[in-house]
C-alpha cells in the first residue's frame, strides 16, 4: 500500500490528499450544523412547551364545588391536536384533567415533581414525547400540570437535514476531487512535457535543449535550471571527449617512436654507436611517457578527489622568493630579468608543495613563452581577505578565446613548439587543480602593455599566531 | 655479496639480474612468493629486493615473516602502487628502502649500494676522480691545479656524482638528493639540463679529460676514461 500510494504520480497523490482534507474538513462542518440545528430544534420545541404550559395554567380554574375545571381556551384547541396534550393532576395523584395525546404518556411520577418545572423526554408506544412538568396553584390548590409535544415530528426534520448531510457530502468530494484531478493535471502538464525533453536529449544529442514556455513561472525556472544542467553537462562532455582524444595522441606518440626505434633498429645489423643512440632515443620517450603517466595519475586522484593535503601557513612571499631562485637559472640562460616583489608576512593557508608547484609551473611557463631578454614581474600583495601572487611577461599574449582554455588538460597555443620544450600541456592544468584544491582561484588575462598577466587569488590564511610561529622555527631548523 | 630478487615479472626480473650482475653481485631469482619466502628464510642473503605484489604470498608476508624471525637483512621493496598507505606499511613492517615502478635502473643500483654501505660510517673528507679533488671541509674543489669557482648548487652537485663516481645517475636521483624536491617535474629536469652544462663548463674546460658524460635517455656519469 505505503509503495503503491509513493508510486502513484504527483497528480493522483494530490487529489487523494486534497480529497481527504476535503472530505474530513466537510463531516466536521455538516456534524457541526447538525448538531447547531438539532440544539435549535430542541430549544424551539421547549420554547413552544413553555408557552403550552403558560397557556394551560391560564385554562385551569376552580370550580365553585372545589374542583378543578379546564376552560377551554379561546385560541386554540388542545384535543384537536394528536401531536400534543396537557394532563392535570392532583397532589395525591389522582387524574384531574387529560387532553388530546396525554393519554397515551405514562401517569406523571409525583414524587419527581417539584415546584421547579421540569422538561423531560419519554418514550411511550414507540413515539418519543417531550415534557414539561410543574406544579401550580389553581384556587389554593396545589395541582401538578403537565404539557407534552410529541418529537415525531422534530425527529423527521432532523433525519431530513441528516440525510441531505450524509448523500449530498459524498457527492461534493467526489465532485471537487474530480475537479482538483483535473485540475492538478494541467498544473503538472507542463512538468511531463518537460520530462519528455529532456528524456530526448542523450549523450549524442547533448546540444538540445528543453523548451522553456514561460520563463517567469516556477515552471520556466525549473526548465532554465535543466537547460543550465544540460549545458554544463555538454561542456564536460566535451572536455572529456577533448581530453581523452588528447590523452591518446600524447601516450602513442611516444609508444610509436619506441617502436620504430627498436623496429628499424633491429631491421638490419648496426654499429655498437648506433645502437647506443637507439637506446637512448628509446629510453628517452619512455622518460617522457612516465613523465606523462604521472602527471595524468596524479591529475586522476587529484579529481577523484584521494590526494590527501596537508593545511599549514605558508609565506606566499616567501614561496615565490623560493620557485623564483629554484627557476632563476632557467630565465638566465635566455637572458631574461625575473623581478619580484613581494608583501611580507602574507600567509596563506594550504599545502605548501602542492601550491609551489602551482607557482613552479606558472612561472616556469612565463620563462618559456617569453622572448629573450624581456623582464617577468612578479608580485605578491594582499587585498582584503585575499592574496594576490601575479606573473606578468612580455611575451605574445593569449587571445581572449583562449584563455580559459590555457588552464585544460593538454591545451597548447603552438602545438609546434610545446613538444620540444618538454611539455606536454600539462602544468597549467596541474596548477589550476593545484590552487583550487587549496581555496584558490586562477585565472589569466591580457597584460596592460602586452604579454598576460596570470594571476592566483588565495584566501589569507587564519592560523592561530601561535602555529605559525612553530611553522617558522620549524622551517629555520630545517635549513640549518 | 649475495642478493635475492623476488619478483614474479619474468623481464623485470631478468633486468634485474643482469644490472646486478653487472656490479658484481650474486643474485639469486625467486620468480614466486613462495619461492621468495622459502629461500629468504632458509639462505643468507646480504640484501632482499622484494615485489610487493606477488602470486601466491604477497610481499608484505614475506617481509613480515623475516623480521618476525629476526632477520636483519636489509629489504628493498618494489611496488607500482604509490599510496602513502603502502609505502608507511612496508616501512612500518621494516623494510629499508622502497621504489616506485617504472624506476631508474641507476636509481636502484644507488640505493642498493647505500643500504649495503649502511653501519659501515666512513666520514670521507675528500673527494677525488683524475686530478679533479673536492675538500668538503673547505668546500673548494680543484681541478689540476685551477682552482674552480662553483656556486654552492654546483658544489653540490659535482660533490653527487664524485660520490657516485662510476654510476649512472638519474635526474630523478639529482631532484630528489641535490634539489631535495619530492616530485621530479618538467621545469626542474630542465633546470638540471642548465646547471649540468654549466658545471660541465666549469670542470671539462682543458683541453684534458672529460670526466662529466650524459648518457642519452638515462643521466648523467663522473668517471675517468672513456665510458
Amino acid at each position: 500500500m505505503t509503495t503503491r500510494w509513493s508510486t502513484a504520480s504527483i497528480c493522483v497523490r494530490l487529489t487523494g490528499w486534497y480529497t481527504v482534507v476535503l472530505f474530513l474538513m466537510l463531516v466536521a462542518y455538516a456534524t457541526a450544523s447538525f448538531v447547531a440545528v438539532r440544539h435549535e430544534f430542541l430549544e424551539q420545541l421547549d420554547d413552544q412547551l413553555h408557552d403550552d404550559f403558560e397557556t394551560a395554567e391560564g385554562s385551569l380554574a376552580p370550580m365553585p364545588d372545589g374542583r378543578i375545571a379546564w376552560s377551554r381556551d379561546r385560541h386554540h384547541d388542545p384535543d384537536s391536536d394528536e401531536d400534543r396534550g396537557s394532563d392535570v393532576w392532583s397532589a395525591s395523584g389522582e387524574p384531574i384533567y387529560r387532553s388530546g395525546a396525554s393519554s397515551a404518556l405514562p401517569p406523571v411520577a409525583l414524587a419527581a415533581a417539584s415546584t421547579q418545572a421540569r422538561y423531560e423526554s419519554i418514550v411511550a408506544n414507540g413515539h418519543r414525547w417531550r415534557t414539561l412538568t410543574g406544579t401550580s396553584l389553581v384556587g389554593g390548590r396545589a395541582v401538578v400540570l403537565r404539557v407534552s409535544r410529541s418529537e415525531d415530528r422534530l425527529r423527521g426534520q432532523l433525519r431530513e437535514v441528516l440525510t441531505v448531510l450524509v448523500f449530498g457530502l459524498p457527492l461534493i468530494v467526489v465532485l471537487a476531487g474530480g475537479g482538483g484531478y483535473v485540475l492538478a493535471r494541467r498544473a503538472l502538464a507542463p512538468i511531463d512535457h518537460l520530462a519528455a525533453d529532456a528524456r530526448r536529449i542523450t549523450a549524442e544529442r547533448l546540444h538540445e535543449r528543453v523548451s522553456v514556455p514561460n520563463q517567469h513561472d516556477e515552471i520556466g525556472r525549473l526548465a532554465a535550471v535543466i537547460n543550465d544542467t544540460f549545458a554544463r553537462l555538454e561542456s564536460s562532455f566535451e572536455q572529456l571527449r577533448r581530453f581523452t582524444a588528447d590523452a591518446s595522441h600524447e601516450l602513442r606518440t611516444p609508444l610509436s617512436v619506441i617502436r620504430g626505434i627498436g623496429e628499424v633498429g633491429l631491421g638490419e645489423a648496426r654499429t655498437p654507436a648506433e645502437y647506443k643512440e637507439a637506446m637512448g632515443s628509446m629510453l628517452e620517450e619512455v622518460d617522457r611517457l612516465t613523465n606523462l603517466v604521472d602527471t595524468l595519475l596524479r591529475l586522476s586522484y587529484g579529481d577523484a578527489g584521494t590526494v590527501r593535503l596537508s593545511r599549514e601557513a605558508i609565506d606566499l612571499g616567501q614561496l615565490a622568493h623560493d620557485v623564483v631562485s629554484s627557476l632563476g637559472i632557467l630565465a638566465e640562460e635566455r637572458g631574461q630579468r625575473l623581478e619580484v616583489e613581494v608583501a611580507v608576512g602574507l600567509s596563506v593557508m594550504g599545502d605548501r608543495l602542492v601550491l609551489r608547484e602551482a607557482i613552479t609551473n606558472v612561472v616556469d611557463n612565463a620563462i618559456k613563452y617569453s622572448p629573450q631578454a624581456s623582464t617577468i614581474d612578479i608580485r605578491v600583495r594582499a587585498d582584503g581577505n585575499q592574496a594576490f601572487l601575479t606573473v606578468a611577461d612580455e611575451g605574445a599574449g593569449i587571445a581572449p578565446e583562449h584563455r580559459e582554455r590555457i588552464f585544460d588538460r593538454f591545451f597548447r597555443l603552438d602545438e609546434a613548439r610545446s613538444r620540444d620544450s618538454g611539455g606536454a600541456g600539462l602544468g597549467l592544468a596541474i596548477a589550476k587543480w593545484a590552487v583550487e584544491v587549496n581555496g584558490g582561484h586562477i585565472s589569466a588575462e591580457a597584460g596592460a602593455t602586452g604579454g598576460s598577466i596570470f594571476r592566483i587569488v588565495l584566501p589569507i590564511g587564519t592560523a592561530p599566531v601561535r602555529e605559525h610561529h612553530e611553522h617558522a622555527t620549524q622551517r629555520i631548523g630545517g635549513h640549518a | 655479496m649475495r642478493l635475492l630478487v623476488v619478483e614474479d615479472e619474468r623481464k623485470l626480473a631478468q633486468v634485474l639480474a643482469a644490472a646486478l650482475e653487472a656490479e658484481h653481485y650474486k643474485v639469486v631469482v625467486a620468480p614466486t612468493g613462495e619461492d621468495g619466502f622459502f629461500r629468504a628464510s632458509s639462505e643468507t642473503f646480504d640484501l632482499v629486493v622484494l615485489d610487493l605484489m606477488l602470486p601466491g604470498r604477497s610481499g608484505f608476508e614475506i617481509l613480515q615473516a623475516l623480521r618476525q624471525r629476526h632477520l636483519q637483512t636489509p629489504v628493498m621493496i618494489l611496488t607500482a602502487r604509490d599510496g602513502v598507505e603502502d609505502r608507511v606499511l612496508g616501512l612500518d613492517l621494516g623494510a629499508d628502502d622502497y621504489l616506485v615502478k617504472p624506476f631508474a635502473i641507476p636509481e636502484l643500483l644507488a640505493r642498493i649500494r647505500a643500504l649495503l654501505r649502511r653501519g659501515r660510517p666512513s666520514e670521507i673528507l675528500r673527494l677525488k676522480a683524475a686530478d679533479l679533488e673536492l675538500d668538503l671541509v673547505t668546500h673548494r674543489a680543484v681541478r689540476g691545479d685551477r682552482l674552480l669557482d662553483l656556486t654552492v648548487r654546483e658544489f653540490e652537485l659535482l660533490e653527487y656524482l664524485l660520490r657516485h663516481q662510476g654510476h649512472l645517475v638519474s635526474r630523478e636521483m639529482l631532484a630528489r638528493e641535490v634539489w631535495r624536491e619530492p616530485r621530479r617535474a618538467t621545469p626542474l629536469d630542465n633546470v638540471i639540463d642548465v646547471q649540468m652544462t654549466r658545471l660541465r663548463k666549469k670542470v671539462d674546460t682543458d683541453p684534458g679529460e672529460r670526466l662529466i658524460h650524459t648518457v642519452r635517455g638515462v643521466g648523467f656519469v663522473l668517471r675517468e676514461g672513456e665510458p
